[in-house]
């Protein structure tokens, strides 16, 4: 219980800072945000428009207003100019989240699919040809930037030979065929950038816990290397891998952009450069505040599962 | 306050990392030679980008219409042009200045100050390090793309109009650094401030303290030198990830502004061309890729130099 | 240019010549590829149009306010959209001249300045409301008081009066002989339903009389309509009920090379551009037979370098003639557009009212760039150099990075780029005339008077003063703030005068004043292409009610009640 309440407390913490900070961010922004919604406006809808965007209120009011709303439960709506209702922004939110949630799992089931065998693999054969040659090969695919890639395979896969199509979203649920065709381009363009960086996490730590003396020992013991390996060397390996794609997870689910951009996903981090773009601030916070709650909430779960993964830290505290 | 969520888990790994080392911590280590073609590479691209002056290059910025989008090896353009002619050889040599520069840069400024607070961080424990971890996690929470974004916009807003000023580079070069800089500091604060926690739990630290050594003298002397190399490690990795990332700034036109040339602007400006001029892209990849190679040899060394463990294998 | 700064989104209302006669473009630059010639229209069959089918169309752009029309800045994107639901009450045709549409038709008083609109009957909104004159007059009241830019395109309206229930009044204050072409407003002056312009949603839910119902809009995502199965027009050819496709679906895609790309993989059935190395792309595809398009060169928009005149240096013309001397043209258009563009001549392009093969627009000397580069610091005492912005997308930047090349190298002007990343942002710059020189798009051709809201200050001085001098034009969408005497006062002779030649005559002279004073820098006229699938057809739509060819320009869009698919499946 207590547990619970010191998490929630944490929850806010986050949410109210980093919603600030944006909106810090934005009022520091270039370039007047009246203009840009409502471009050819008289001087007199400007000041409405001004008025009803609080814009001439201080910082803190400002935010305050905004806090007030999304605490209960009101999203609000895009600003749209004067006598006219803009789109609702939790709609919007219930429309891009989930595609971006999922796009982010699918994500990272493939890379963590790829990167811990290869990890494990590499660690176990540390400084052979087999891990050298697959380090060029991740670092390699690292060294593409995500947009060559992606427009790559669009070349090759949807223009050639009519594979897979070249953008769009299908709903899993409508359709799982098309789902995972739509989404095959955009997961893999993202994975193969992340896969070196996993791999090379997992491989470090696995490296050194292969030295650990429990591991000599059980295989001393004539353990099979291959049990070794899976049983009792990769779960205390892992940690750090945890913690980097615990972090991702925010990144995947707000910073997927380009790729959205690119495969007209419409996700989450589509939405936030748009209310940059248009200075929708209100739409903008709205967006930073459910990344920061998941990505608060990942990282809890994240949190637990380090005591599944490694009976040494069950109980211990350090610090 | 918030603590952080991983807290004990970072610090016992690290601390298994760690426990005990042998006496032969120091000794020379054997280095491949691709580590050392990698050191060779680092160090002949660090040559040209600061020779690009004086080397007998054609103008990076200057196009030779006649021959826009020349294949590799073509005559007059040993490795191309690009699509207003401009020489690809010239534009990647000059622009791993750019490159470079922001690479190292935001990543020596994420890994100062970043590791700075780590430090601080996992040596001071209690309150320190809930405030400090509390904000690690804060920019954490904000995708990282977005806020280079912002903060870029922010730092430099945009000069609409005016003559051109011959200092524009090394101010867009800076804001950049910052940028990347400030992104990076949650990220190498954390991994800092798990190695810190491990290694300030040791007897010889704990012993330095018992014979009443100040809190800044151990910090220093005894906690930093030890996690350093896993700092450094995390750094190389870290300059590899920014090389591509530079890049995917161009998108949002908030890098090196063109005509300057980078390795990231290069690849971004020919997007439309990838099919028709693939060397324009090629060549700032491969050069990418082999320096971000060569920087995870780099890595290996100083980790097979300092960490017994894998030496040991 | 590839992909200008498509700043289009503001090119309000675009009206063609009465006279009308297109002549053609002229001859294409030696040895390069073909330039199109007036249409090519690919879409053209002799089968028999079938119904069915529903079509994916890939857009430039999605419409960031919405389509409450008197609210919305439409570019390129929202004008093709709007098309789909709404009808206007006139539409150019093939030859040039303004036809009645919606209305059925539209005659002025003997002096032009009481315009008589009568409505067909039996037309009826999508919500079942019928159209009638007091819908009519409402739609024109928004529109004249709602938008500071239509505010200023309809200020001469005096009054808009109910006459009987189908037929509608308008008074000017002076004779306007070019109105019926206001009422078309580059198909931006759609007429929406009451329930529509009453409701908080009037931005989101759509309620037209046009060939496709709104379905469904999500901002950034795609716009879908169905067949409006009670359409009151019907193919004069043939008889057949209008639209013959079930559904369109629009799809917003900013990147002209991944629209491209869409329509490649079969993803998009019809895609649009104006941006030439995308042309040359879908040429490429049409010679594989895997693709047809219809390109025009008809009342085209121009690609051009925007100059802010109310500062320095470009308030001083030797700085703007540097520039327009040091810049090669035909090598940029070779580089930049594949050499499938023709320069401009000036504002007006082939076929257009007022155009001159040659209006004296200065020719590229990379000497004469040098002299009035080196009149300028003799003239100020400072070196000749400015910021050029643009949009972040790698096409416009190239564009810009040769600009800035050849300025250098030709005149030895330095240039700073500013990247902004999206067009919003350079809308902002210009309307606060916070740049040098931008790089730009607009004026679609139609009747020059529709130009009037771009170019023409209320506060001119004299027409014989020194226009250099002049205070920055009052009109904020004249965004360079250029304050010509001679221009603003030929625009209002022009608007006035009910002669074809006198016209001419005045535009003409408007063509040339800008050809010696360099107000704007024009590059070359834009090719706009429609690419689809082979088993597309009827781009250009049908004949007009009234028996009329279809218009043949495509830079404001072009009808999509026509289109139909081979076996009704597209």
């Amino acid at each position: 219980m207590r547990v619970i309440v010191r998490r929630l407390a944490q929850l806010l913490v986050v949410l109210v800072v980093v919603t600030f900070f944006t909106s810090i961010l934005t009022a520091l922004l270039p370039g007047d945000p009246v203009t840009t919604i409502a471009p050819f406006s008289s001087a007199e809808d400007r000041a409405t428009i001004r008025n009803q965007l609080n814009l001439n209120e201080n910082i803190v009011v400002r935010y305050g207003k905004w806090l007030g709303h999304f605490v209960t439960g009101d999203m609000g709506r895009e600003y749209a100019g004067t006598g006219v209702r803009g789109q609702s922004i939790s709609a919007r939110i219930h429309d891009s989240l989930p595609r971006s949630l999922i796009l982010m799992l699918y994500v990272q089931l493939l890379t963590l699919l790829i990167a811990v065998p290869l990890g494990v693999y590499t660690a176990y054969r540390a400084g052979s040809r087999v891990d050298d040659l697959s380090n060029g090969v991740a670092f390699f695919l690292l060294s593409i930037p995500v947009y060559v890639t992606a427009t790559l395979m669009l070349l090759f896969l949807s223009v050639q030979h009519h594979l897979l199509p070249s953008e769009g979203w299908v709903a899993l649920a409508s359709d799982p065929v098309s789902h995972f065709k739509h989404l095959a381009m955009p997961v893999l363009a993202i994975t193969v950038g992340q896969v070196a960086v996993y791999a090379r996490l997992l491989r470090s730590d696995m490296v050194a816990t292969l030295q650990e003396d429990y591991i000599l020992m059980a295989k001393s013991k004539g353990i099979s290397d291959r049990r070794v390996l899976w049983r009792h060397a990769l779960r205390p390996s892992s940690l750090t891998l945890l913690t980097v794609a615990g972090i991702n997870v925010g990144q995947l689910v707000g910073g997927a952009l380009i790729v959205e951009v690119i495969f007209h996903l419409n996700g989450l981090g589509f939405a936030i450069s748009d209310a940059i773009n248009r200075r929708q601030y209100i739409a903008l916070q709205d967006y930073i505040a459910v990344i920061a709650i998941v990505y608060v909430l990942v990282n809890f779960a994240v949190d637990a599962l380090y005591r599944v993964l490694d009976p040494r830290i069950r109980g211990a505290r350090i610090g | 306050m918030l603590e952080s969520a991983d807290t004990e888990l970072e610090a016992s790994a690290a601390t298994a990392a760690v426990e005990d080392l042998p006496d032969e911590v120091f000794e020379e280590r054997k280095i491949g030679v691709l580590a050392w073609i990698g050191i060779g590479w680092l160090v002949f691209v660090v040559l040209i980008a600061v020779l690009a002056p004086v080397l007998p290059l054609k103008s990076p910025m200057v196009g030779d219409y006649a021959h826009p989008q020349a294949g590799l090896f073509s005559a007059g353009h040993i490795l191309g042009s690009d699509d207003s002619g401009r020489d690809v050889l010239s534009r990647v040599i000059w622009g791993a200045r750019s490159s470079l520069l922001i690479a190292v840069g935001s990543v020596a400024f994420g890994t100062l100050i970043g590791g700075f607070l780590g430090l601080v961080a996992g040596f001071k424990g209690r309150a320190t390090d809930s405030i400090l971890t509390s904000i690690f996690n804060i920019l954490l929470a904000f995708p990282q793309l977005i806020l280079a974004l912002t903060l870029v916009s922010v730092l430099a807003p945009v000069k609409t109009s005016g003559a051109a000023s011959s200092g524009e580079w090394a101010h867009r070069i800076s804001v950049v650094i910052i940028a990347i800089g400030i992104v990076s500091v949650p990220l190498l604060g954390r991994i800092t401030r798990a190695s810190a926690i491990s290694w300030s739990q040791r007897e010889f630290v704990m012993a330095a303290r018992a014979q009443g050594a100040t809190n800044r003298r151990v910090m220093l002397r005894e906690v930093l030198p030890n996690v350093m190399p896993a700092m450094l490690s995390i750094a190389l990795l870290g300059v590899a990830i920014v090389l591509v990332l530079e890049g995917a700034l161009s998108v949002f036109g908030v890098s090196i502004q063109e005509p300057d040339p980078s390795w990231g602007n290069m690849i971004y400006s020919q997007l439309s061309n990838l099919n028709s001029a693939p060397a324009v892209w090629i060549v700032p990849s491969v050069m990418i890729f082999v320096s971000v190679l060569a920087l995870n040899y780099l890595g290996d060394v100083v980790r097979a130099r300092f960490d017994v463990r894998e030496s040991a294998l | 240019m590839a992909a200008v700064a498509a700043v289009a989104a503001l090119a309000v209302v675009a009206s063609a010549c009465g006279g009308g006669s297109s002549k053609g473009g002229p001859a294409p630059t030696n040895g390069g590829p073909a330039t199109t010639k007036g249409v090519a229209d690919g879409s053209v069959t002799s089968a028999t149009p079938v119904a069915g089918g529903s079509l994916t169309y890939g857009i430039e752009a999605d419409t960031s306010g919405g389509f409450c029309l008197y609210k919305a800045q439409l570019a390129i994107g929202g004008i093709q959209v709007a098309r789909a639901v709404y009808d206007t009450l006139t539409m150019p045709g093939g030859d040039g001249k303004i036809h009645p549409y919606l209305a059925k038709s539209v005659t002025g008083s003997a002096n032009n300045t009481v315009w008589t609109i009568k409505l067909r009957p039996g037309i009826k909104f999508h919500d079942g409301s019928p159209l009638d004159a007091q819908t009519v007059k409402d739609n024109l009241d928004h529109y004249r008081k709602d938008n500071l830019l239509f505010v200023f395109v309809f200020k001469q309206i005096n009054s808009v009066d109910v006459v009987d229930p189908l037929t509608v009044k308008v008074t000017t204050s002076v004779p306007w002989s070019a109105f019926p072409w206001f009422l078309w407003s580059s198909s931006r002056l759609g007429i929406m339903a009451e329930a529509q312009m009453k409701s908080p949603d009037c931005n989101t839910k759509l309620i037209g009389t046009g060939p496709f119902q709104f379905v469904s809009w999500k901002f950034g995502d795609k716009f879908v309509a169905k067949k409006n199965p009670n359409y009151w027009f019907k193919d004069p050819k043939t008889g057949a009920q209008l639209p013959y496709l079930d559904q369109i679906t629009f799809v917003p895609k900013e990147d002209g090379a991944k629209r491209t790309t869409s329509l490649e993989a079969g993803d998009y059935q019809m895609i649009h551009t104006s941006d030439a190395l995308q042309t040359v792309q879908i040429r490429k595809d049409i010679a594989a037979g895997k693709l047809k398009d219809t390109e025009s060169d008809k009342f085209p928009e121009l690609g051009y370098v925007m100059l802010n005149v109310t500062k320095a240096p470009f308030n001083n013309l030797a700085a703007r003639q540097a520039f327009a001397y040091a810049v090669d043209r035909d090598e940029y258009n070779k580089l930049r557009n594949g050499g499938i563009l023709q320069n401009a001549s000036g504002p007006f392009g082939p076929g257009v009212d007022g155009h001159l093969d040659d209006a004296g627009l200065p020719t590229f000397s990379p000497t004469k760039a040098k002299e009035a580069a080196a009149k300028y610091k003799q003239q100020t005492g400072k070196d000749l150099s400015f910021t050029l912005d643009h949009t972040a997308d790698p096409s416009t930047t190239q564009d810009a990075v040769v600009v800035q090349q050849m300025l250098q190298q030709n005149a030895g002007i330095k240039v700073q780029l500013n990247a902004v990343p999206d067009q919003s942002t350079l809308i902002n710059i210009a309307i606060g005339r916070q740049f040098d020189a931008t790089l730009w798009r607009n004026q679609p051709g139609a009747d020059d008077d529709t130009q009037y809201v771009w170019w023409h200050c209320g506060n001119s001085p004299a027409p014989t003063a020194d226009p250099n001098g002049a205070p920055p034009c009052d009109n904020p969408v004249n965004f360079g703030g250029f304050n010509d005497p001679v221009i603003s006062s030929d625009l209002d002779k022009a608007r006035s005068s009910n002669s074809p030649a006198a016209r001419t005559k005045l535009y003409e002279a408007i063509n040339k004043r800008f050809a010696s004073q360099l107000w704007n820098l024009w590059s070359q006229y834009t090719l706009w292409t429609v690419a689809y699938k082979p088993s597309v057809h009827g781009v250009l739509g049908p004949q007009l009610p009234d028996g009329g060819a279809p218009f043949e320009g495509l830079p404001t869009g072009h009808p999509v009640d026509g289109l139909w698919c081979d076996n009704g499946k597209c």
